[in-house]
């Protein structure tokens, strides 16, 4: 298993250069800043959630004489846009339109299963069955149409809706065409493909945990403003920029990126899970302080900033087409980027989500009396941990397995105290 | 799903025959208007009328009149309210308090009326049914305590309503009418400070009108503090109205709170302010005047303590405005929006 490529560094430098950020990062009056933060995601799990060797996404295709193809796939379309990239592979592959391709998908009673919308994992995965599925049509529609137009099935080249000669075009035979040949000759027309993720090399407890066929990369600027007098948190702007490996379809990606962005930034500032307690000597029981949505608040329209998106393209070998995943990973950015732009602004570290003005003015106060200028939980949470396993990397000459003694030995159940 | 309780519904045609039903039907009946507060109740069961006597097609509440002042019909939309002409000329407060009550859609529906008696409003009762049985209620409605003050007898539920603030400090009346006559009260007087009989309207009376006298010499602003830009019921609302005399001294102003307490606080900061020039210096003291009346309570949205602690800085965006500074930035990044594209 290897990671296969890493775009981040491109993208650092996307949102460095867009948002002037050498000229603005510590330069800023009092009160105004900007912060950075890159991530990393995953593109689904390298172990399934259902602990099997089967397949994680599996593909179908049905093609007939109509010219029409009908792909068959569990993934499910919650609005990510699933639908578009299963069609859009299916159609790339065989050089027809996408509007060629119709789309039976989510219907457990007669797609072949795909395990979810989950892990960021539905294009790498149901990407790359599909991709399987359409190659192993595709070469039989290509052994039809060589003896058609006489020259070996691998000089044949499917696009615009066309099947020919790759050194002379004008020996063709339009797919229509070459999928009634390819009928005649094999009979009714079906292809399947499905996907299974490399094994990760790791051999200890927890080793599941992490692995993926491939991650993606994002890094972020946020610009903020603040008001050392009441707290006030104003984002006026956000630059993006995310690698995707391969786009394909970039208004898709872009509009996934900037949802991120969207959910992000409310995370940052207004998603609270409060409780309190009700009395002790009436029914002590714990609330949900705001249990509806009218009270757990996201941004508006009219709270959004403007955002700078860009895409970094890194094609990736074991994604289809090279395409990573753009559903949860440029999310992860924004709730540390506003915290450092805070920092930069008003010298304070707010360390918990959401960011509000109350602590922005707690914290204030801190700096004010010359305590740490920083809010947020004062130690890591007390739970009893596990001993730590210690893995050497290949460097230090590690085969995937855990190393009988650890170079230190951190006592479990210490609770940390963090400096305050 | 939350479904509207059955009900009987009554769509009179004149403010007569409207408050002839209410006298006949006694306590189990309501007015309803553009019923964006009171629909969502009734689906929460927090209020259970048994007929309800719509304002929608009664002829003469909907009327903009312009004499020494400005009436305004009490079954307007807050939308023709923020459109009309005279108010955003005259009366800024009211038309920056209208433009920012929740959301265009919600504007198109609500009412002045619906606005001014809207239900006060607590975290633990704003819930549904279900939830609400679950912790045994609460005393403003199907229970015996208070579970943001548990040895209160009053309930500290709070009004939060964004127009009330601004036409209080805008010295408006209003006109109260029943089957048994009409009455005009300072629009101050309708409040109560108990958040479970919050309005001393009578259950058989109708408003109809909102009388605001001339504006002549009057400056006047508001400010609406919430999480975010549209969307929500004000968490803090300021008004400030203030006449000028010709050497720039206070001849006379009113600055009110909203959303602190059970009914908007007309506070003494307005006296206070008689007599001064509007300086920096004085703004800052009025302000922490105003904020030491402000009493909000753990049970609206963001933290108590930091509501109280801004107060003073909204009394000061009001007063900055009144006096006439620029404040379209602060304006920006308080309100998210210029407010000048709702109007
Ligand atoms: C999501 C959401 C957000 C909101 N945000 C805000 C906000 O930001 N600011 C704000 O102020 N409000 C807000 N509201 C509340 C409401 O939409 C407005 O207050 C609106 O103006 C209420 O008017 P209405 O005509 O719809 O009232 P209705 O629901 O019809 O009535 C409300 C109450 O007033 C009584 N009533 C109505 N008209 C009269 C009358 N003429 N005479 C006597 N009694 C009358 C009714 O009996 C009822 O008790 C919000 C509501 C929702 C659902
Ligand atoms: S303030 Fe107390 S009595 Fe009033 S609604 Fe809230 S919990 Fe109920």
């Amino acid at each position: 298993m290897k990671i296969g490529t890493i775009g981040l560094a491109e993208c650092i430098r996307q949102v460095v250069e867009r948002s002037n950020w050498k000229a603005r990062h510590k330069k800023l009056p009092y009160g105004r800043g900007v912060g950075i933060a890159c991530n990393s995601y995953l593109c689904g799990a390298g172990l399934p959630i259902y602990w099997n060797k089967m397949p994680h996404a599996g593909v179908q295709l049905l093609v007939d004489r109509s010219g029409q193809v009908t792909v068959f796939c569990g993934a499910t379309e919650i609005g990510q846009g699933s639908d578009d990239v299963l069609v859009a592979i299916v159609a790339e592959v065989l050089g027809i339109e996408p509007f060629d391709v119709r789309c039976v998908t989510g219907d457990t009673g007669i797609t072949p299963v795909d395990l979810g919308s989950y892990s960021s994992r539905v294009t790498v995965m149901m990407g790359n069955a599909a991709i399987q599925a359409a190659e192993r049509i595709r070469d039989q529609i290509a052994e039809a149409a060589s003896a058609q137009i006489g020259v070996r099935p691998d000089l044949l080249v499917f696009l615009q809706g066309r099947v020919f000669f790759s050194e002379d075009p004008s020996r063709s035979l339009t797919f229509r065409e070459a999928i009634g040949f390819a009928e005649e000759k094999f009979g009714t027309l079906w292809s399947v493909g499905s996907y299974v993720p490399l094994r990760a090399p790791g051999r200890y407890k927890g080793a599941g945990v992490g692995p993926s066929p491939a991650y993606s990369y994002t890094a972020c600027v946020v610009e903020v403003e603040v008001d050392p007098a009441t707290g006030w948190i104003t984002v006026p702007k956000i630059w993006i920029a995310h690698d995707i490996g391969q786009a394909i379809n970039p208004v898709l990606v872009r509009g996934q990126v900037e949802g991120s962005v969207y959910m992000g930034l409310s995370e940052a500032l207004m998603e609270e899970q409060s409780f309190r307690r009700l009395p002790a000597n009436m029914s002590n029981a714990l609330v949900h302080k705001i249990p509806s949505l009218l009270e757990y608040k996201s941004p508006t329209t009219l709270d959004m900033p403007d955002i700078d998106t860009v895409l970094v393209e890194d094609p990736d070998q074991n994604c289809p087409f090279g395409a990573k995943e753009v559903g949860q990973g440029p999310l992860l950015p924004v709730m540390p980027a506003l915290a450092n732009a805070i920092f930069d602004a008003i010298g304070v570290r707010i360390d918990e989500v959401p960011i509000t003005p109350d602590k922005i003015l707690r914290a204030l106060e801190r700096k004010a009396k010359g305590q740490t200028p920083r809010v947020g939980p004062e130690h890591f949470p007390d739970v009893p941990y596990p001993e730590p396993i210690f893995v050497p990397t290949p460097g230090e000459g590690g085969d995937g397995n855990a190393a009988k003694e650890g170079p230190v030995r951190v006592p479990g159940r210490k609770r940390e105290v963090a400096q305050s | 799903m939350m479904r509207l309780p059955w009900f009987s519904y009554r769509s009179p045609a004149t403010i007569a025959e409207a408050a002839s039903i209410l006298a006949g039907e006694g306590p189990s009946v309501m007015i309803v208007a553009g019923g964006t507060d009171l629909f969502p109740n009734m689906k929460r069961k927090q209020q259970v009328p048994k007929t309800l006597v719509s304002l929608r097609k009664v002829q003469g509440l909907k009327r903009i009149a312009n004499g020494t002042g400005l009436t305004l019909g009490g079954a307007l939309t807050l939308s023709d309210v923020v459109a009309a002409e005279p108010v955003r000329s005259g009366y800024r407060a009211l038309w920056q308090a209208a433009a920012q009550v929740a959301t265009p859609h919600l504007r198109n529906m609500g009412t002045p009326g619906g606005n001014l008696c809207l239900d006060t409003r607590c975290t633990y009762y704003n819930q549904n049914f279900e939830w609400r049985q679950a912790i045994d209620f609460c005393m403003k409605k199907d229970g015996k305590i208070c579970w943001v003050a548990t040895k209160s007898r009053l309930c500290l539920a709070v009004s939060s309503t964004d127009t009330a603030s601004a036409l209080i400090a805008l010295g408006a009346k209003v006109r109260l009418v029943s089957s048994r006559g009409e009455r005009e009260v300072a629009l101050a007087d309708l409040y109560r400070n108990d958040g479970m009989d919050y309005l001393t309207l009578k259950s058989d009376e109708i408003l109809t009108d909102v009388m605001l006298p001339a504006a002549s010499g009057w400056q006047s602003s508001y400010w609406k503090l919430r999480r975010r830009g549209s969307f929500y019921f004000p968490v803090l609302g300021v008004a400030a109205a203030v006449r000028l005399g010709a050497d720039g001294v206070v001849e006379d102003a009113r600055i009110v709170l909203g959303a602190c307490a059970p009914r908007p606080i007309v506070t003494k900061a307005g006296e206070l302010l008689i007599g001064k020039h509007l300086t920096d210096e004085v703004i800052a003291e009025i302000g922490a005047k105003a904020a030491s009346q402000a009493k909000p309570t753990d049970n609206t949205d963001l933290d108590l303590y930091w509501r109280k602690d801004v107060v003073a800085n909204f009394v000061g965006y009001a007063l900055r405005e009144v006096r006439g500074d620029d404040m379209r930035t602060e304006r920006m990044r308080i309100a998210r929006q210029s407010l000048q594209a709702v109007g």
